[in-house]
């Protein structure tokens, strides 16, 4: 296991940030955490880094807590932070030699073929380039081959939709290194487009962490009943709501059984959708349609 | 990691290390053609004056600075200078409020832009998510001040040593023409018809001759060294309170303003506390109380006594370089605990 909190919790006085985070990302795992602003995604990401102390609670990177052991547990990570700020009196190059000079180690051999896939000029001070430039300077940093652990706060924000493809890539290219990949977003298509495992926050507290494979085979039912009558039941099919005739379900199983059930129901109108997150993230964070 | 982090900081303050020692080095060369100036004109006056009247030059210079004067006197150095010697008057080069200025300025500047400066602008996240310790980042701190600060000393004295060049040797302006032996004074007096001679009074003496360069217009640039290391003291005590404010902060300006006015009000204690008596008991608070440079150029003893908490009289004799380098480091000790300890909020 590369990264594991236990009861992670930061208060600040009466406010709680985040709420006793418990979870874990294995090797080779890409996990993404959704959640609209202020839900605590943010606060997760630093605490792991060791930018907060925790006020209850532990992180772990490959062992090594992030608060007291925090050099070594930086060592595995590379970090794209959201509000993304660098070092505006230096060109890309520099910023790329500094950090790799912070970490011991000589810049990667792939740099001028990976800009120029990015179609970045690195050379450039940072002070003259646009926040999406820096954006791809700042992905050269974190798309590090030698990290174990990538962390991405929001990481396609500001990058044009040919740009989070090749990001999009890169993670996937990532994923078949070995590596860890755990980003925060907002948007769910990129998050159902490359997440092994989703996980879903609310007001500091994860309340929902589920595998991807097991969000594409589930299905959300909507159906509309001839009568204000009950329902039978199915192995599988849970009630999300109901508003008189008109009920959303959600099913995990097989389809013929499914298929079975609506024509016992013999509904006036019906529809059969794979669950997606949309389905997911409305039922924590929205109101049902 | 260190070692880049050094480099790294170092580049981001070269042009302002550039500005600084140009600075200070121009002004002490500037201070050295002020001093020239001055003492050519001031010391064949108290000399001249002196010796006619046969006033010591350490009386008339105590009425002189008294009062209002006592102030200015307050402000060059005290009543440790003697205002005829070229050694003590090239001194007041390294307490002059410009100096200290530039010196607080250089201080307090590197040093609130090294923490919240750096949290502000929101580069600090970036650095910390590399393996970089928190410890490592002040540690980094401490070596670019242990490279900086002999570099900002070595201006000052380079511009002291090029003043002395330039100024050397000493003359002291229209001095020879002030010298004429004194004629004795012949008083005739009628009184009731009588008339009276004196013949022969001679009242006070001739002035010393004083030779280009000698005495007390020996100029001596090797003996500025000594100041380097009060110097020295001052920026680093000054650098070491202001990285403590820096590690509880967030925003650079705030920090800014709390260290200048922190330093600020010492200043002014320290001031005020010189001339006014009562205000003295105060003035061992402050940063500016140890910073004295001119014992270690006039090879006076390097000591504080707090005299001021004991009506006048020594209490305790404590070396003044210790004071300062030990709040220096206590101040970084400081910064290194809070900073550890911190959280490191989002930028805004």
């Amino acid at each position: 296991m590369l990264l594991e909190t236990q009861a992670l919790t930061k208060r600040y006085g009466a406010f709680t940030a985040l709420d006793a985070l418990d979870m874990r990302i294995d090797q080779g795992e890409v996990f993404g955490l959704l959640g609209p602003n202020g839900a605590g995604k943010s606060t997760a990401l630093r605490l792991i880094l060791g930018f907060l102390k925790p006020t209850s609670g532990t992180s772990t990177i490959a062992g090594h807590n992030s608060w007291s052991d925090g050099v070594r547990a930086r060592k595995k990570i590379a970090y794209l932070p959201g509000e993304l700020r660098l070092y505006e009196n230096m060109t890309g190059r520099q910023l790329l030699d500094f950090l790799s000079g912070l970490r011991g180690r000589p810049v990667r051999p792939d740099l001028q073929k990976i800009a120029s896939h990015f179609d970045i000029d690195i050379d450039v001070p940072l002070a003259t380039m646009s926040s999406g430039m820096k954006r791809k300077v700042a992905l050269l940093l974190v798309l590090d081959p030698y990290a174990d652990l990538i962390i991405m706060d929001e990481p396609t924000n500001t990058l044009d939709p040919t740009m989070r493809e090749i990001l999009l890539d890169e993670v996937r290219e990532a994923r078949k290194r070995g590596q860890a990949v755990f980003f925060s977003s907002h948007v769910m298509s990129e998050v159902e487009a490359v997440c092994d495992r989703v996980g879903v926050i609310r007001k500091g507290k994860l309340v929902f962490s589920e595998k991807m494979v097991a969000l594409r085979t589930g299905r959300q039912v909507k159906i509309k009943l001839p009568s204000d009558g009950p329902i039978s039941e199915l192995d599988g099919l849970n009630l999300v709501w109901r508003r008189e005739r008109f009920l959303h379900l959600e099913y995990s199983g097989t389809l013929d059984h499914l298929m079975a059930w609506i024509a016992r129901v013999a509904p006036e109108d019906f529809s059969v959708e794979p669950m997606g997150l949309e389905g997911i993230y409305r039922k924590f964070h929205g109101e049902p349609q | 990691m260190i070692k880049t982090l050094v480099f790294k900081i170092l580049r981001d303050l070269r042009l302002v290390l550039f500005v600084t020692t140009t600075l200070l080095c121009l002004f002490q060369i500037f201070w050295a053609k002020i001093m020239e100036r001055i003492l050519a004109q001031l010391a064949p006056f108290f000399h001249g004056m002196a010796g006619y009247s046969g006033i010591e030059i350490a009386d008339m210079e105590k009425v002189v600075f008294d009062g209002p004067g006592k102030l200015m006197r307050t402000f060059i150095g005290g009543d440790s200078v003697d205002l005829n010697n070229a050694m003590d008057m090239f001194s007041v080069g390294y307490i002059h409020p410009l100096v200290q200025t530039i010196l607080c300025i250089w201080a307090i500047g590197r040093a609130a832009g090294a923490l919240a400066g750096e949290i502000d602008r929101g580069t600090m996240e970036l650095l910390l998510s590399q393996p970089v310790g928190r410890g490592a980042v002040i540690i980094a701190h401490l070596i670019v001040d242990a490279i900086t600060i002999p570099i900002i000393c070595l201006s000052l004295w380079l511009g002291s040593a090029v003043g002395c060049m330039l100024v050397a040797p000493l003359t002291l302006k229209d001095y020879d023409n002030m010298i004429q032996p004194m004629k004795p004074l012949q008083i005739e007096l009628g009184v009731a018809g009588l008339q009276f001679k004196v013949r022969d009074i001679t009242v006070g003496k001739s002035p010393p001759k004083i030779e280009a360069g000698k005495g007390k217009l020996e100029l001596r640039p090797m003996d500025f060294g000594g100041a380097m290391l009060a110097v020295a003291s001052l920026l680093f005590s000054i650098t070491g309170v202001t990285m403590a404010i820096s590690a509880f902060g967030r925003f650079r300006f705030r920090v800014l303003g709390i260290s200048v006015f922190v330093v600020l009000i010492m200043f002014l204690t320290n001031v005020i506390g010189q001339v006014w008596e009562p205000f003295s008991i105060l003035r061992p608070f402050t940063i500016f109380y140890y910073y004295q440079p001119q014992p270690l150029i006039l090879g006076k003893p390097w000591m504080v006594t707090y005299s001021e908490w004991n009506a006048g009289k020594p209490l305790v004799h404590v070396p003044f370089l210790m004071v300062l380098f030990g709040l220096g480091g206590f101040g970084y000790l400081l910064a290194g605990r809070i900073f550890s300890q911190r959280d490191i909020p989002a930028p805004i």
